[in-house]
């Protein structure tokens, strides 16, 4: 099964929840899809498509078009084949139903994500704070238009 | 008469942040008397927000910031960022440049892995000497370190395009020296350490974890390749001359502490025989193509993976056309292994004085967890 061949298989399966799917460069694939159908795809993916092994998840702002994306990164341990699943989400909208429950190991991810983004996880069952300490009032880093608290910009 | 319902006395007992055996991070156990019940890591202790101070500097710039992630293993961090940079900027690298990239990324293997094996040896408990031998032959690196590039640990010597200097007069016959020198004392190490039947029955069977688990998981690295996957970035992918060199994937089938410990005393081999044959075979040519200092990327999208000590380093990076990187996400091999050492409490009986073991068997870096 080639790049090509796990995209095709991607969008054949559910073709009205996959906004779109291609291949980035040998053994690297991205593939959007819609939010609402976030949690069937992803069981397909790992069900069906073989992408057992979760690599890592990761968010990125883009506040001129108002939106951030969530993205995860899944292995097919035969093939090695990487896949970088993203979902858009609106920025003033930030729920995502947690991947957790077909992936275990994106936990730490998606704290991770909540606390730099503030990206609401929807069934997570341990949201607390990873990195940032437990007290820490001052917004979300990562995001575009944080400010440091004292700096003149 | 039915059996009463034993209700487990838990406690919780705080692990570090300064405990010698914990490193820079708490872990948090529930156990009842000497059994562990549940392990919660918490992280953060050493965060720096790289990803952050990363969106502020230049590409070139961003090389010293990002290598700080794991000092024993600066290089292979350092190249995982510096080839996502050649990628977006479309950057050719000569030959020469990728054999002299694999030769200091293996030495920097060998570097990590004997702080590993030495640590792993002290968490024991009985053997306080061997974490001083590792650490003095670890010095053998470290001069070749400092006689290439100036530093001992921060080397900061790659760059987008190849590496800083070509290798000095001689250096190959150095390399050839200290590989002779460290295979004689890992002969030692294996018959004094880890065929020892006092650090075989510390480390054997304690925190098993089984291949589909470790998929299931994320694992990665040598607790990967210990549960008996070989899935090694090296080979799957190969980057700089990793595919033009001869070695193996390690791997052990036992799936426990004392398996991780073999993976990495055996990649240590691989590591010098690599060495080696890149003092022996390695092309002449030019060592460098010219980037501009301030060279911006247009808009595009990088992923690029590279095998450091503790397993897999992703770097994700997004360009705008700016001379800034958009945005940086690095996929860090320590927090991945520390779910995994969270959930090893589920998966398998583990004892309180089975606690530094198993934590030094997964050989965590919190730098680079934390980021």
């Amino acid at each position: 099964m080639s790049e090509a061949d796990v995209v095709k298989a991607i969008k054949a399966n559910h073709p009205d929840l996959v906004v779109s799917a291609e291949v980035l460069r040998s053994k690297r694939i991205s593939a959007v899809v819609k939010r609402e159908g976030f949690i069937e795809v992803a069981k397909t993916l790992r069900d069906d498509l073989g992408f057992k092994y979760p690599v890592s998840g990761g968010a990125i702002d883009f506040p001129k078009e108002e939106k951030m994306q969530m993205m995860y990164y899944l292995m097919k341990p035969d093939s090695k084949f990487m896949l970088i699943y993203k979902v858009d989400l609106p920025r003033d909208d930030l729920k995502l139903p947690s991947l957790t429950q077909v992936w275990e190991a994106m936990s730490f991810h998606e704290r991770e994500a909540h606390e730099m983004f503030g990206i609401e996880f929807e069934g997570h069952n341990n949201m607390i704070p990873l990195l940032l300490p437990p007290d820490w009032r001052g917004g979300h880093p990562l995001r575009k238009d944080f400010k440091e608290e004292g700096s003149e910009e | 008469m039915t059996e009463p319902v034993i209700v487990p006395d838990i406690m919780r007992m705080s692990w570090g942040p300064q405990h010698p055996m914990s490193g820079q991070t708490r872990i948090l156990l529930d156990i009842d008397g000497e059994k562990v019940h549940r392990i919660i890591a918490d992280l953060g202790f050493t965060h720096r927000g790289i990803e952050k101070i990363l969106e502020n500097r230049t590409f070139l710039q961003g090389i010293i910031p990002v290598e700080r992630m794991v000092m024993a293993d600066t290089p292979n961090i350092g190249l995982g960022y510096v080839t996502a940079i050649e990628e977006a900027l479309g950057i050719e690298v000569p030959e020469r440049a990728n054999w002299i990239r694999s030769m200091i990324c293996e030495m920097a293997r060998i570097n990590s892995h004997l702080y590993a094996f030495g640590l792993q040896a002290e968490s024991t408990g009985y053997f306080p000497a061997v974490f001083l031998w590792t650490t003095v032959d670890r010095t053998i690196i470290l001069r070749l370190f400092e006689e290439l590039t100036g530093a001992r640990w921060s080397l900061n010597f790659f760059m987008p395009g190849g590496v800083h200097k070509d290798l000095p007069k001689g250096f190959e016959e150095k390399v050839i020296e200290g590989v002779e020198y460290l295979r004689r004392r890992f002969e030692e190490y294996w018959v004094a350490m880890v065929e020892n039947a006092t650090f075989e029955l510390r480390c054997d069977n304690v925190g098993v974890l089984k291949p589909e688990d470790a998929i299931r998981l994320g694992a990665t690295g040598p607790v990967l390749r210990g549960s008996g996957i070989p899935i090694d970035v090296r080979k799957d992918e190969p980057y700089a001359a990793y595919g033009d060199l001869d070695f193996e994937v390690i791997t052990e089938s036992a799936c426990d502490s004392m398996a991780r410990t073999k993976v990495r005393y055996r990649e240590i081999g691989q590591s010098l025989n690599i060495m080696e044959q890149v003092a022996n075979e390695i092309p002449s040519g030019p060592i460098r193509t010219n980037v501009p200092l301030f060279a911006r990327a247009k808009a595009a999208e990088v992923l690029s993976r590279v095998e450091s000590s503790r397993g897999e380093l992703g770097v994700h990076l997004f360009t705008d056309g700016g001379m800034n990187p958009y945005r940086v996400k690095i996929h860090s091999p320590t927090l991945r292994n520390m779910y995994v050492f969270e959930r090893l409490a589920e998966l398998d009986e583990i004892l309180v004085a089975d606690i530094p073991v198993l934590i030094n068997s997964i050989d965590p870096w919190y730098l680079d967890s934390d980021r």
